[in-house]
């Protein structure tokens, strides 16, 4: 046998590295916002159960005294809350094509057209104040200013939400393959305007 | 069926179809009439409080099942398209293309 092939070593084997893991297909943060949107479900739920019970056991709603509630601002309100849907899909797409101009003029819109939604509704409130309707206006008022306020404050937290986002973006926070704070957001947004989807006719129609 | 059985079924079809039992409890049998609105409102309340936890942990199960189902699909395809055309062309060794599916 030749010596210089035995004193030369063998080349070892390269140790196989174990392949990349691949990612969940629900990320962990995904998982999560969906047992926050189904606990906050299961609260509305409750609030929507308490007003069932109150509209359907009474003889007449509203009640004769107090003011109705202004159904056609409403419904126009409800259409810029369901408009600024659009945006931010919109910014959805811009993050994954990675165009941060874009994504955060989408999602400066979204935020502008849920502050105005806000903003409405906090106007129609004071009116109906000043009418009359009040938290003390007995059932009809009760449930009103806490179903629908209760939505509001979401609404309000959605919109401080989606502010710190597209601070966020404008940073250069997100990217292609790392935006799992703005997917979260726009979970909390649709789940926002889904459950408006659900109150408006419930509330302002029935 | 047997009969002993048939008159099983039937003695339980009865007695659950009885009046006494379709009431939930003492205090709603009592305290509301047949039509009053209140015990009404009451059953249309519990029977929506009673299908919101079914509509949301039901719907969040679809998302969860749609979503792994979705992300299954190309696990399922396991032809190495490249290492197929290679071997149909046997114009070069086939090689480990590093995994790569179809």
């Amino acid at each position: 046998m030749d010596a210089e092939a035995l004193a030369m070593p063998r080349p070892r084997p390269r140790p196989r590295l174990p392949r990349e893991a691949a990612p969940p297909p629900v990320s962990n943060a995904r998982l999560a916002m969906l047992v926050v949107i189904g606990a906050e479900s299961m609260l509305f739920a409750g609030l929507i159960g308490t007003f069932l019970v109150f509209r359907l056991a009474a003889r007449e709603w509203p009640p004769a005294t107090l003011p109705r509630l202004p159904l056609a601002m409403t419904a126009v309100n409800t259409v810029v809350l369901f408009a600024s849907l659009v945006p931010l899909t919109n910014a959805l797409r811009a993050v994954r094509r990675d165009d941060r101009t874009r994504l955060v003029r989408a999602l400066a819109l979204t935020a502008a057209l849920g502050a105005l939604f806000l903003g409405v509704q906090g106007a129609e409130w004071v009116r109906l104040v000043r009418h009359g309707l009040t938290l003390g206006s007995g059932t009809y008022g009760a449930t009103f200013y806490v179903l629908i306020g209760c939505h509001g404050v979401h609404v309000l937290v959605a919109v401080t939400w989606l502010a710190v986002v597209a601070l966020l973006a404008r940073r250069g926070a997100f990217h292609p393959a790392h935006h799992a704070g703005l997917e979260m957001c726009a979970m909390y947004w649709y789940f926002v305007c889904a459950l408006w989807a659900l109150l408006f006719p419930l509330v302002y129609l029935y | 069926m047997t009969p002993r059985r048939l008159v099983f079924t039937l003695a339980l079809l009865a007695a659950a179809a009885g009046r006494a039992w379709a009431q939930s409890c003492a205090m709603c049998g009592s305290s509301f009439g047949e039509n009053d609105p209140v015990s009404r409102a009451f059953s249309w309340s519990i029977l929506f409080m009673m299908a919101a936890p079914y509509t949301v942990v039901g719907l969040i199960g679809v998302f969860l099942f749609f979503s792994y189902r979705r992300a299954g699909h190309p696990r399922g395809a396991v032809i190495d398209l490249r290492r197929a055309s290679r071997l149909l062309r046997r114009s070069q060794p086939v090689e480990d293309s590093g995994g790569d599916l179809a």
